[in-house]
């Protein structure tokens, strides 16, 4: 017989940390075309963070997100960077580049002030022009402004910045302190399918609702809930590594087994969003949160379908169905 | 070594190969191709996938003289004028894209499917690309993107010939 | 505030390279007269090594061998500086590595690792953490198998458990997976024409690697460049050293560029993995439902070598207690030395395995008090102001709006509200 049921779960995780030292840096440089580099430690692994330091690096600038080249996470050429851990890039990193592109800033509205006849302070720039904050069409382009600094005043727009949320170390007897920036939230509720006879689980749907702060690029936020989620459901239900005497007995892909495409459910998502005053246009992270519900909230739906706790991971199959018989025993012997 | 000749990407080539040598190594460490990826080398993760003769192998076990006179498509070779597929462009379009070691395999495979399958349900894109392995996405956008190209070709077709 | 860039749905910067296969990962890289580094495993759990003879492998055309006794400093490790490039007295799992080799060929340098002469003398393992815990257990390093505690107290717990009408326990076990990037570690090592050692690396920490570099290989980090341009995956197994400092040191000793990929068993055997967790909760809450006490113990199972697990069983404690309210809380971490593979970094840091853990347990207790999972956990979850057991003060919880938009989610076709 094959039984529906419902699970939820619930998490908090914090992003990057503030109990040791984690700094992240950036230079921006702006050419005389008002096209822009920036260069910043920390590596893509996939998980889309050049993409979101361009954005800011952009958005900072006020120039297209076209005018902007990465050079990154090359030890030499980039300057430090703690790392692509702790879900810390966008928050950390992301300050960094928006600090240092507000810089390079400044010095473009300097030259372009002298132009417009107005102060410094009275420019803003947006989608590659420099206005009149109040009086949009006082306005000049930034490859012009850019060009006048370097070929006028003699400055290249540059800046440097290293972004580092301060360090309360932990005391080591109660652990107390503030050992993280900020925190982002998350629920997910499964919904599974359990068949009695195999033990045989099936995740219907999945829907997940995180908190990221601002989402600087919805398109990537979304590919890491939904990326989170499948390693949150291969860890609640497939994967794990047997070892004997210390050696991996499944130490390929074929016997060691990771969701494929007929092993996802239904996606539903929502990102909250609750921008953070302390972070890059008020974003957090999302990298490392979005598969922590998934597993239990998979397993609080197996238990609402057929009744089972399953307390060791995997769910597999066979825990299942020995859990089932488990319940029945005491049926099987009639009323006492 | 004996010679092996074969047409790659629209275009011949001759290249001497030891006996042994697999195709995957033949496309990566002689030619070249190394949009071609080697994820598992045991054919599980489909990463190796290029199409041979138009159908979708695994270039990890397949010996590279078996390929004699064959037609082999990297994904070098999938846009014939230095543009973009189809699917290409719906991947990045579709943010089916994250760490990109399995797009290769993964786009191959889609433009297989679509060429035998061309107006596939959700279920019938999952169970084609299910020898595609990706450890990033959760699947869910290269489900969109794929389809997204099923439906623009389907709609295209009908504006094409429009009695049919 | 409306942005012109912020919160744009922008496809990657870099997307068009991957879609084309023009993106050039680390297993991608090669260079003229490039040589292929293989890494010598061994074939216990625990041994002493007699001796490791690679003379006649060095003997073979082409080819260039090193052990233990080519490491400048051969420890690293971030809070425990214990683990080797190249194992020296002790092997203490099957995933150490005892020597390497470059050859021309791959078939070269796997014959090269056949005619490596490795004496071990066994010794006895251990691989149940509670079992390593004991006072006759082998030992795998020092004079315990402790690595690490960790300690989180937050109000009374005495008092907590006086003021529960009720006190329930559970005890979880998880497992220990891999993070399967499907891009495996690789790593070229070359000068560069100013004599700069380039490593060109799929890693996720650059500059980690560079200052390991540079203690491992005594060389002072302007001499040492790591670039790790595009990574096919990480998910925190590639956050530290793997086969860096080998290539490093074959390349300088040969002269050549030298490059090494991991094949699938090496990831599985000789990375890091997510650490096994047994976790016990134990709670105390009022009649009608209100979270007062908990108690988490954790037994973190690191393996031979601590790597990030001291860091991974704070970050654990620290949130052991979940997203709840709870006046009185206490943690307790315990890390322990095995010959199993090593635990390291992995999506979640620790967090997975407790979060696995309290809210399986959220849902015995919303049983056992009659309520439905959702009513319990709104009555209990922390809100603007409420304290973690690190003393920590949150602002910004949205935690009660996450479970109202899953809820909606979840039943769109129904009007539901919590």
């Amino acid at each position: 017989m094959k039984r529906r049921g419902r699970g939820i779960a619930c998490m908090l995780y914090p992003v990057g940390a503030t109990s040791y030292p984690n700094p992240g840096s950036a230079f921006v440089k702006v050419n005389p075309d008002g096209t822009a580099v920036v260069f910043a430690g920390a590596t893509d692994v996939g998980q889309g963070s050049t993409t979101v330091l361009a954005q800011i690096a952009a958005e900072a600038l006020g120039v297209e997100f076209a005018a902007i080249t990465m050079v990154t996470a090359d030890t030499e050429h980039t300057p430090y960077d703690f790392g692509s851990v702790a879900s810390r890039v966008t928050y950390v990193v992301g300050n960094a580049v928006r600090q240092a592109a507000h810089q390079a800033k400044q010095v473009f509205l300097a030259a372009a002030a002298e132009v417009l006849k107005l102060d410094v302070s009275g420019l803003d720039s947006a989608a590659g022009w420099v206005y009149a904050k109040g009086f949009p069409e006082r306005r000049l382009p930034v490859a012009e402004a850019a060009a006048r600094a370097y070929a006028l005043s003699g400055r290249p727009p540059l800046g440097a910045s290293t972004f580092n949320a301060a360090t309360t170390f932990l005391d080591p007897e109660t652990g107390h302190g503030k050992p993280y920036p900020c925190y982002v939230f998350a629920t997910q509720i499964a919904e599974v399918e359990v068949d009695t006879e195999t033990g045989e689980v099936v995740v219907v749907s999945i829907a997940a609702a995180h908190d990221c702060g601002r989402a600087v690029n919805p398109l990537l936020v979304e590919g890491q809930i939904e990326g989170g989620i499948a390693q949150g459901l291969g860890y609640g239900l497939l994967e794990e590594m047997v070892l004997e005497e210390g050696k991996v007995k499944n130490d390929q892909l074929v016997d060691y087994v990771i969701p494929t495409m007929c092993d996802m459910p239904e996606m539903r998502l929502a990102i909250v969003e609750e921008p953070e005053p302390t972070g890059p246009y008020g974003a957090k992270g999302i990298g490392e949160p979005s598969l922590l519900p998934t597993a239990p909230a998979i397993l609080n739906a197996i238990y609402d379908a057929v009744g089972v706790r399953i307390r060791e991971l995997p769910a597999t199959p066979g825990k299942i169905l020995a859990a089932l018989q488990d319940m029945r025993v005491p049926s099987e012997r009639g009323p006492s | 070594m004996p010679d092996l000749a074969f047409v790659l990407n629209e275009r011949p080539v001759e290249i001497e190969v030891a006996p042994h040598a697999l195709l995957v190594d033949v496309l990566r460490d002689h030619l070249g191709h190394t949009g071609t990826k080697v994820g598992c080398g045991t054919g599980e993760c489909g990463a190796c996938t290029v199409l041979l003769d138009g159908r979708p192998v695994n270039s990890c076990l397949v010996l590279a003289v078996r390929v004699g006179g064959r037609r082999v498509v990297t994904i070098e070779g999938l846009a014939a004028d230095g543009g973009l597929h189809p699917l290409q462009q719906a991947f990045m379009d579709h943010g089916a894209v994250q760490c990109g070691y399995c797009t290769p395999g993964m786009i191959l495979s889609a433009k297989a499917l679509l060429d035998t399958c061309p107006a596939p349900s959700e279920a019938e894109i999952r169970e084609g690309m299910a020898g595609n392995l990706c450890r990033c996405t959760g699947y869910a956008k290269i489900v969109q993107a794929i389809g997204a190209v099923a439906h623009a070709l389907a709609c295209s077709s009908r504006t094409a010939s429009p009695g049919a | 505030m409306e942005f012109a860039v912020v919160g744009k749905r922008i496809p990657r910067h870099d997307a068009v390279s991957h879609v084309t296969g023009r993106t050039l990962y680390g297993v991608d890289i090669v260079r003229p007269r490039m040589l292929h580094a293989r890494i010598l495993r061994s074939p216990h759990a625990h041994a002493r090594i007699v001796a490791v003879d690679v003379s006649r492998a060095s003997r073979l055309p082409g080819v260039c061998a090193i052990t233990a006794a080519d490491v400048p400093c051969n420890r690293y490790g971030f809070t425990h500086v214990d683990q080797p490039v190249l194992a020296d007295d002790r092997v203490r799992h099957r995933g150490d590595a005892v020597a390497a080799v470059a050859a021309p060929t791959p078939e070269r340098a796997d014959e090269a690792l056949q005619a490596i002469k490795v004496e071990y003398e066994p010794l006895p393992a251990i691989f149940d953490p509670i079992a390593a815990l004991g006072p006759d257990a082998p030992r795998v390093h020092g004079d315990t198998n402790v690595a690490a505690r960790v300690n989180i107290r937050y109000g009374d717990i005495e008092r907590g458990w006086q003021e529960s009408h009720e006190i329930i326990e559970e005890t979880f076990r998880t497992q220990m997976v891999e993070h399967c990037h499907l891009e495996p570690h690789a790593a070229l090592a070359e000068l560069d024409s100013r004599g700069v050692l380039t490593v060109h690396a799929s890693v996720q920490r650059p500059f980690l690697i560079a200052a390991d570099l540079s203690k491992i290989l005594g060389l002072p980090m302007n001499r040492i460049r790591v670039i790790a341009a595009a990574v096919g995956g990480g998910f925190g197994g590639k956050n530290e050293i793997t086969m860096e400092p080998i290539v490093c040191l074959l390349a300088l000793k040969a002269g050549r560029p030298v490059k090494a990929v991991y094949s699938r068993e090496e990831e599985f055997q000789a990375t890091t993995v997510r650490h096994p967790y047994i976790i016990t909760c134990r709670t105390g809450l009022k009649r009608e439902g209100a979270l007062v006490a908990r108690q988490v113990s954790i037994l973190s199972d690191t393996g031979a070598y601590v790597s990030w697990g001291a860091w991974t069983l704070s970050k654990a404690s620290i949130h052991a207690a979940g997203p709840y309210n709870i006046p009185h809380v206490k943690t307790e971490g315990v890390l322990v030395y095995t010959n199993n593979c090593v635990g390291g970094a992995m999506r979640g840091f620790g967090v997975p395995q407790v979060a696995f853990a309290y809210e399986s347990h959220t849902d015995t207790l919303a049983e056992a008090v009659g309520l439905d999972p959702v009513e319990f956990r709104l009555k209990n979850m922390m809100k603007d102001g409420c304290v973690l057991p690190t003393g920590q003060v949150l602002d910004k919880v949205t935690l009660q709006q996450t479970v109202v938009r899953a809820v909606g989610l979840a039943r769109p076709e129904e009007d539901r509200t919590p």
